[in-house]
């Protein structure tokens, strides 16, 4: 009965001219993006054309969707359609319930036609890259150490970071174990640092970081000095006969020279499998960004059962964008946050953090933390980050993507058919 | 066991607008039992009630006080659907569909399965004479053709009750008379009908009572020769007479203290007049 709905609402919206401008539009948008301005690097121009279609494809489709979804049952009732399906043995969720069914249908055609355009595309560009730079077309998996410490001086500790001076007074030691069971076959392994770095001289962006990397059984150790820019990823390449031994690994690091400084947690080096499994990681993000599509048009089903059609379509836009202004509060205190991380070296009473942003930051971010608890989290959704690091989306978070989505849509048709239920037809 | 097909106990409805102020008495205590098997025909001028009355049978609308139940059912009882046809006062369908995807859609709805449903399709199309044109899409089709489409979907699944509002409104007589037709046939094939109209001359041949709504209020109710009758008129119909004849006629009833209202050649109804012509030129 649902299916039944679900399909007569995916016939009729096929038809509707606003959905064909908006493929078109989605189709041009694809193949214009590689040609947009961007940095140097090799690779920029794929990350571009994955930010261009998960930022700006696939957002206008949504609001697409929103258009669609929030008007269909408001024009039902209005041209009293409805009551030709109301006659029927059919309940009112159930109606609800089609009417969802057929968008998130007509989302997952939407998403298939431009999601395989804009792979196609990606792929074609980026087989013309030499072979170093095709690394962005990669899936890692992520291994968190399983053991962190610090050998030597700490030179103090703020906000739960170690900081270390370099000179051999303190090294940073993560371990990581069980590789062994851990570890696919062809997978090659690598290391990411996301080190804060401080250094007392002026005018510096990178310092020398001495690093090392150990077979834990064999006690075989790799020392190699490397450039440490500030605020950027270092990666290293691990040689996997390394694994092969012993299953475990060390990795130390400290800065080369005193006076120059890093600050360090047990999350801040993280070890990577690396595979390529970019066509799957690129189908589990589209998958996560269908839930975001399912939601939003739960949402405006929802609102659509009593408010008008511009008013539901209204509304719908309205929680959404509100969705991701959660993500812009969370911003805007990090940057509050950033005045802490460079000053350490430096008399606490020289930078402090501006008493008003502050203020504002209490004032903004209490309600919309209030706010933040009824309104969806669409930047749970956002698998954007994945592709752009390359780093394979695991099942875990497909799995949690899936749960909010369900008991978050759940709860939606459930008021809806409530109110749906409560409705009068004029 | 309720036996009666439609039965309403103190039924009001009473419209208000968003603030809850300005109000409509729409219908006003009606109660009625229509019986099984019958034609029942629901009269009134327009804005009197009838539309209102249908709604709230149906569960579109909840009524302000009283309760009304289908087939032994409550209104708002899902199961009931399934034994009922509903046609709408006008012809609200999916104007992007053809004839046969309408009445797909439909039959879909009432869980009807596969084979069966190609079968009636098939038939109700011909019942209703628009065989022709079951793959035209419905929004070229005339009012006429969209009211007959709307009777098929009414019947679609084979219900015990029908409720049609307004069945004939904006048609000529000859596709008025069809659909009187059909709508004798569901009585043959056992079905209970209840027919709104405010044309009176649809209901007098084929409905076997009657109710006139007046502003919501139920006026009067009963058998349709029984309210047609007019029992202390009577007319004779004569042929062949001579002026002098029928004068004397006259004087004779009134020497034995009648009234004569009125003496004429008798005429048939501009209906069947209309009806009679349209015959002969086919
Ligand atoms: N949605 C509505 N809001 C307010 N008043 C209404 C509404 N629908 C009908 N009415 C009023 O209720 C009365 C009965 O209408 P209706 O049942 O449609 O009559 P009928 O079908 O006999 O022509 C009319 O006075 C009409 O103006
Ligand atoms: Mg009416």
């Amino acid at each position: 009965m649902i299916l039944t709905i679900a399909g007569h609402t995916f016939r009729e919206v096929i038809r509707k001219k606003i959905l064909h401008v908006l493929i078109g539009l989605g189709i041009l948008i694809i193949i214009v993006s590689p040609f947009i301005p961007t940095t140097d690097e090799p690779d920029a121009r794929v990350k571009m054309m994955l930010v261009v279609f998960f930022q700006v494809v696939v957002f206008l489709c949504i609001v697409g969707v929103i258009f669609l979804s929030a008007t269909s049952l408001p024009h039902e009732i209005e041209d009293r359609t409805i009551y030709g399906v109301l006659s029927k043995p059919v309940s009112r969720l159930k109606i609800v319930a089609g009417k969802i069914t057929g968008f998130a249908l007509l989302s997952v055609l939407v998403l298939i036609i431009l999601g395989l355009v804009n792979v196609v595309a990606i792929q074609r560009i980026a087989s013309r890259l030499p072979e170093e730079f095709r690394s962005i077309l990669k899936a890692r998996n992520e291994f968190a150490a399983s053991r962190f410490s610090i050998q030597g001086k700490v030179h103090h500790v703020r906000e739960g970071i170690a900081w270390i001076e370099g000179g051999r007074t303190g090294i940073a030691l993560w371990s990581f174990s069980d590789l062994y069971k851990k570890l696919a076959d062809k997978s090659s392994l690598e290391v990411e640092f996301n080190l804060k770095i401080d250094c007392s001289r002026k005018d510096v962006d990178a310092i020398p970081l001495v690093v090392g990397i150990e077979d834990a059984g064999a006690g075989q150790c790799k020392t190699s000095i490397l450039s440490a820019k500030i605020d950027e990823p270092l990666t290293i390449k691990i040689d996997r006969e390394i694994v092969k031994k012993s299953g475990t690994i060390n990795i130390t690091a400290f800065p080369m020279h005193s006076m120059d400084y890093i600050g360090v947690t047990g999350e801040d080096a993280k070890l990577y499998s690396v595979q390529k499994g970019f066509i799957s990681n690129y189908i589990k993000a589209m998958g996560v960004t269908f839930l975001k599509f399912l939601l939003i048009i739960t949402i405006a089903v929802m609102g659509s059962t009593y408010l008008s059609a511009p008013v539901s379509i209204v509304s719908a836009l309205v929680v959404f964008l509100c969705g991701h202004i959660l993500d812009f509060v969370k911003d805007f205190s990090l940057v509050i946050q950033r005045y802490d991380v460079h000053e350490h070296a430096l008399p606490p009473v020289l930078k402090k953090p501006n008493i008003l942003l502050v203020y504002i930051e209490y004032l903004i971010k209490k309600p919309l933390e209030w706010v933040s608890v009824i309104l969806p989290d669409f930047k749970r959704f956002d698998s954007l980050k994945f592709l752009l690091k390359g780093i394979n989306i695991s099942w875990e978070t497909v799995g949690i993507s899936v749960g909010y989505t369900a008991l978050y849509a759940g709860i939606c048709l459930f008021i809806a058919s409530v109110i749906f239920k409560k409705r009068e037809f004029l | 066991m309720d036996n009666s097909a439609v039965r309403t106990e103190g039924l009001t409805k009473v419209y208000k607008d968003f603030w809850r102020r300005k109000s409509v008495s729409a219908l006003t205590n009606l109660n009625l039992n229509i019986e099984r098997g019958e034609i029942f025909g629901l009269l009134g001028p327009n804005g009197s009630g009838k539309t209102t009355t249908v709604k709230l049978l149906l569960g579109l609308l909840f009524p302000t006080s009283g309760k009304s139940w289908l087939l032994g059912y409550s209104s708002v009882d899902l199961k009931v659907k399934s034994k009922i046809g509903f046609l709408p006062e006008e012809s609200y369908l999916y104007k992007f569909l053809n004839a046969e995807e309408i009445l797909d859609f439909y039959g879909k709805l009432f869980d009807i399965p596969k084979t069966e449903r190609k079968l009636r399709i098939d038939k109700l199309i011909h019942d209703v004479g628009l065989n022709p044109y079951r793959k035209r899409p419905l929004s070229q089709y005339s009012k006429g053709m969209l009211r007959r489409i709307g009777l098929a979907q009414a019947i679609i699944n084979d219900p015990d009750l029908v409720i049609l509002d307004e069945p004939t409104s904006g048609l000529d007589p000859i596709a008025s008379r069809e659909i009187k037709d059909l709508i004798l046939d569901f009585k043959e094939q056992g079905k209970t009908v209840i027919l709104c109209s405010h044309l009176l001359a649809d209901v007098q041949n084929i409905c076997d009572r009657i109710a006139i709504l007046n502003k919501g209020v139920l006026q009067v109710m009963g058998n349709v020769r029984e309210l047609l009758s007019q029992k202390d008129i009577i007319e004779f119909v004569v042929k062949n007479l001579s002026d002098n004849d029928i004068l004397e006629v006259e004087t004779f009833i009134k020497s034995r203290s009648g009234d004569v209202l009125s003496i004429n050649h008798p005429a048939s109804t501009l209906e069947e007049l209309f009806l009679a012509i349209i015959q002969q030129s086919k």
